[in-house]
């Protein structure tokens, strides 16, 4: 450590126009600096971040000779950057670098000029003696393994993965069901050009197959995952298929048998399969697969018959699990979402009544390639439905009950469902209850006004209270706030807008991933506007809408952005890893543990034969749990230890 | 067993047929029934309407009164006491200002002691630790649907019940509920437990009319009409009930009903506990069979069947 007397010390006060300068007195809080033991020169700017201001603090390193410098302006997170930068080019180490958060955690939240500026000179101060026992720290170097894993094969999952494949990158994807496709290929027409949504999917489906970089393991999951950014070791489990994708001829002679019928999937359950089945036509990869928890037994006394037909031979039995390890240098996070459950919504009655449907129930209807061809046949008894209600929001912005937030696209597909009903039953009644018809995108408002202005559909403003059955109508209960009247509805079939929720099976894999979820489940950006694709734990990227409910441009923009910023990891030849980690000294370390269990990376582990701690120094992400953990004082963060809290606090807390 | 139970001021008035039914019931299902000493009426829903401190007393001294009594827990059928009662423990449980208050109040209380004839002062805090318990919970939780079918002397497998819960059982979910406001199964689970054919109808939960029989009846016939032509729709020969309000409006009223709906010819509405008790063998006259303005001894069996239409 640098001796205290030594260090020459420059503090830069910005005004950042009246941001604080309007409440702070920059000014004395220079003048006073001055002053405090270490501080060789002290000065305030207008707008420090500015090119003169970065001029001002790089020229004064240089001609005063200075060993650390306070820059007392915004939150670090904004311009730490910047002027660690400007330091290193005046020659300085840039962890001698210090911001003093004057601007949010002063003068953004206090009015009073007095006491702002009093609390500025400690913040400043406290930074000061932070500064004195600062040593100069070099980053840490790692080696990066140029192949990225994307887990989900939908459209957010496929698309990162061709354009980090078209960067020249390998890439391996990972699919929980036997094809990928996820679920876009099941949506019908797509809002606002109404384009078939398999017409779109399927070219990148197959393009994904072909493409010499992109291995794609479906029917498979990520069983673990350990190591650091840019050294990932995967473990992939891949389910039996008891198919051979190589020598199956698609002929459908073993479904023909299968004696096993099932729901389909792939049809949200309004039609049926057999156990021995492919997805949909266009699955990829393309080939059968045995459903082994609906398989009614392979040995010849309980079924055998679909390898009895099988002329291509392609029907395995003894094909067992496999765990396929990997190594890759970063990892896409596209797991997408599901819908949330009916059941929760007691009051709509969707768990008892078949002609109450969710919003990708109503897309299967719809689709060309679903249950009825197309045809709009409501699922009790197959009548084309004369009158149908639409209920957005069902679960959505519902705090008290259900999830607080908007699910975001369902002002556009209720529309889109409700236009295209009209479409196919000209004399039919379509109404829409909403709270509000959000419909902020390209082209969006245009084709919301269209659904009533072209094709006559209802909006009503309000909220439905109860649907039930009487005779065969359902009897919608719900309230027109414009005119504050109650309205009873007569319906063939209501479709819910459900909303969108984390996937089932995320919460289990986000733990396994160790990335950060929010309240609600879905997935945490670094910085939710300048970091939107990023995770807080390094090489972990975001895509679609295991981040949150997004349409498809939406999630093919972020898609692209994390292939991006894959490539941009990819592109350098070693990565440098932040230096201020939690090290163990190892004479205090008496190997209690505590630490471990604290650490959220994983970074540390105890030495079973010296009975001491060992830091992986890049996983290490300078939390400090540890350091507030161990009670022997052994964990010391760089630049951050003990002895430096207690100047800073002593700084702050003196008259 | 015993237990604390509070029957409320109109069972001992109005809805006699609910209170002497309880009593056979859990006589028959050696249940002892221990009302608090010197109990008041609840506030019926004033304390809940006007959140004033000085109506939410006398609930909260019935509670503090069982709990004198050695008591942890208090019974209630009537569906409107329960909710009263409830609401106000949850008031001692969640919101402190009110627990200060209505302390502070209660501590002035004074009390001629029987035997002594002393007097009492100064009374302990209440701090909420008093079950409100509904029957139905107390039947479910306590004494357990497999002693309960153990106890049954009459096979009621012929009656189509309907389950009306009305809005007090339910509403609001957080302070009164004893189960799922929108898709609820107790009182059914009940029903099936004594042995009725259980009938589901989409009208359960909802409102009778309420108080505006007093002030405006032609608004409340047709809530309660509705009601009573979904259960007769949905193939229920019976409508079961806990609240005597509900009662009111849909069984004592029935002639208002009719005088609005001509087709209307009545319906056979019983409260819970008539059906409980006449499962375990009570008989007509003990319960109040007599006593209700559409009689339900033809559906039940006891006389000859009656034309019902809605």
């Amino acid at each position: 450590m640098m001796k205290k007397e030594k260090k020459r010390i420059g503090v830069f006060v910005c005004h950042c126009g009246v941001n604080i300068a309007g409440v702070v007195d920059v000014a004395r809080v220079a003048e006073v600096l001055k002053e405090y033991p270490g501080v060789e020169l002290s000065a305030d700017y207008v707008y420090m971040c500015s090119e003169p201001g970065q001029q001002m603090v790089l020229d004064k390193i240089k001609e005063e000779k200075l060993d650390a410098v306070i820059v007392a302006a915004c939150s670090p997170t904004l311009h730490e950057g910047t002027f660690q930068h400007a330091a290193e080019l005046a020659g300085l180490n840039p962890h001698q670098v210090e911001i003093a958060n004057i601007r949010e955690q002063d003068a953004w939240v206090h009015p009073d000029r007095e006491r702002a500026t009093d609390k500025a000179i400690r913040i400043v101060r406290s930074m000061v003696e932070k500064a004195i026992q600062n040593e100069d720290l070099e980053p840490i170097k790692v080696g990066v393994t140029r192949k990225a894993l994307v887990i989900g094969g939908g459209v957010a999952g496929l698309q990162s993965a061709l354009d980090i494949a078209e960067q020249g990158y390998e890439v391996i994807v990972v699919e929980k069901e036997p094809s990928v496709g996820g679920k876009m290929i099941q949506l019908s027409e797509t809002f606002p050009t109404l384009d078939c949504s398999q017409c779109i999917l399927t070219p990148k489906m197959v393009e994904a197959t072909r493409h010499p970089k992109i291995r794609l393991m479906t029917y498979s999951e990520v069983e673990s995952i350990s190591g650091f950014v840019g050294n990932f070791k995967v473990r992939i489990k891949k389910k039996p298929r008891f198919v051979d994708e190589d020598l199956c001829k698609l002929c459908n002679d073993c479904a023909d048998v299968c004696p096993q019928v099932v729901p389909d999937e792939y049809n949200m359950g309004l039609s049926f399969r057999k156990a021995i089945y492919m997805p949909f036509p266009q699955a990829v990869p393309g080939t059968y697969t045995l459903d082994r928890d609906n398989c009614l037994g392979t040995l010849p006394i309980r079924c055998g018959k679909c390898k009895d037909v099988c002329d291509a031979k392609a029907i395995d039995y003894d094909m067992k699990e496999e765990i396929i390890e990997e190594e890759v240098g970063a990892v896409v996070v596209a797991t997408g979402y599901d819908l949330y459950d009916m059941k929760a919504l007691g009051e709509y009655g969707g768990e008892h009544y078949e002609d109450v449907v969710n919003g990708l129930e109503f897309e299967r209807i719809l689709s060309a390639s679903g249950p009825t061809g197309g045809k709009v046949q409501r699922p009790s008894d197959g009548k084309e439905p004369q009158n149908v209600v639409f209920i957005q929001c069902a679960g959505s912005r519902d705090p008290e009950y259900h999830n607080s937030y908007c699910s975001k696209i369902c002002c556009m597909y209720t529309a889109k469902h409700a236009m295209l009903y009209k479409h196919r039953v000209h004399n039919g009644n379509a109404t829409v209850f909403y709270i509000d018809v959000r419909t902020g995108g390209k082209n969006f408002d245009e084709f919301y006004q269209r659904t009533i202005d072209e094709d006559g559909v209802l909006y009503l403003r309000g909220k439905v209270s109860k649907i039930f059955k009487e005779g065969d109508k359902l009897l919608v209960w719900g309230v027109d706030t414009l005119t504050g009247q109650k309205v009873e509805v007569e319906a063939d079939m209501v479709v819910l807008a459900m909303a969108m929720t984390k996937a089932d099976g995320a919460p289990a894999l986000m733990k396994k991933l160790k990335v950060a979820v929010d309240a609600n489940g879905w997935l945490g950006e670094a910085h939710p506007k300048l970091r939107p694709v990023e995770s807080l734990n390094q090489g972990f990227f975001l895509a679609g809408c295991a981040h949150g409910p997004k349409d498809i441009p939406e999630t093919v923009s972020q898609a692209s952005a994390a292939a991006a910023k894959v490539g941009a990891l990819f592109a350098k030849t070693e990565l440098m890893h932040e230096p201020t980690i939690v090290p163990v000294v190892e004479e205090l370390c008496s190997g209690c543990g505590i630490c471990v269990s604290m650490c959220p990376y994983g970074a540390r582990t105890l030495d079973q034969v010296q009975h001491v701690i060992e830091v992986n120094e890049v996983l290490c992400e300078g939390c400090g749990a540890c350091a507030a953990a161990c009670p022997a004082g052994a964990a010391q963060q760089r630049n951050q230890s003990d002895n430096q809290i207690f100047s800073m606090v002593n700084a702050i807390l003196r008259g | 067993m015993r237990v604390h139970y509070y029957p409320g001021c109109t069972l001992k008035e109005k809805a006699t047929n609910l209170e002497d039914s309880t009593q056979a019931a859990m006589a028959r299902l050696n249940v002892e029934l221990v009302e608090p000493k010197g109990w008041t009426c609840c506030g019926a829903e004033f304390p809940l309407i006007t959140e004033k401190i000085h109506g939410l007393t006398p609930p909260v001294r019935i509670l503090r009164q069982v709990q004198r009594e050695g008591g942890d827990k208090v019974v209630t059928t009537c569906a409107f006491c329960f909710a009263v009662l409830k609401r106000a423990n949850r008031a001692m449980l969640d919101n402190p200002e009110q627990h200060m208050r209505i302390n502070a109040y209660l501590k002035e209380d004074i009390e001629i002691d029987a035997l002594t004839k002393e007097k009492v002062t100064d009374f302990d805090a209440y701090d909420g630790d008093v079950s409100p318990l509904h029957l139905l919970e107390f039947i479910r939780d306590e004494i357990g649907y497999g002693t309960l079918k153990q106890h049954l002397k009459r096979d009621l497998s012929h009656l189509k019940v309907a389950a009306y819960y009305g809005c007090r059982l339910l509403r609001p979910k957080k302070e009164v509920a004893i189960d799922d406001p929108e898709s609820p199964t107790i009182f059914e689970d009940f029903l099936r437990a004594i042995g009725c054919t259980v009938i589901d109808f989409p009208f359960k939960q909802e409102c009778c009319g309420s108080y505006l029989s007093a002030s405006m009846p032609e608004s409340s016939n047709e809530p309660s009409y509705r009601i009573l032509k979904s259960a007769k729709l949905n193939g229920a020969n019976v409508l079961a009930m806990s609240c005597p309000l509900c009662y009111y409006n849909m069984e004592t009223r029935q002639d208002r009903i009719r005088e609005q709906y001509l087709t209307f010819g009545g319906f056979p509405v019983l409260y819970f506990t008539q059906l409980l008790a006449w499962a375990l063998g009570a008989d007509a006259e003990v319960i109040g069979l007599e006593k209700h303005a559409f009689d339900p001894r033809p559906v039940l069996g006891i006389t000859q069947d009656a034309e019902v239409s809605v």
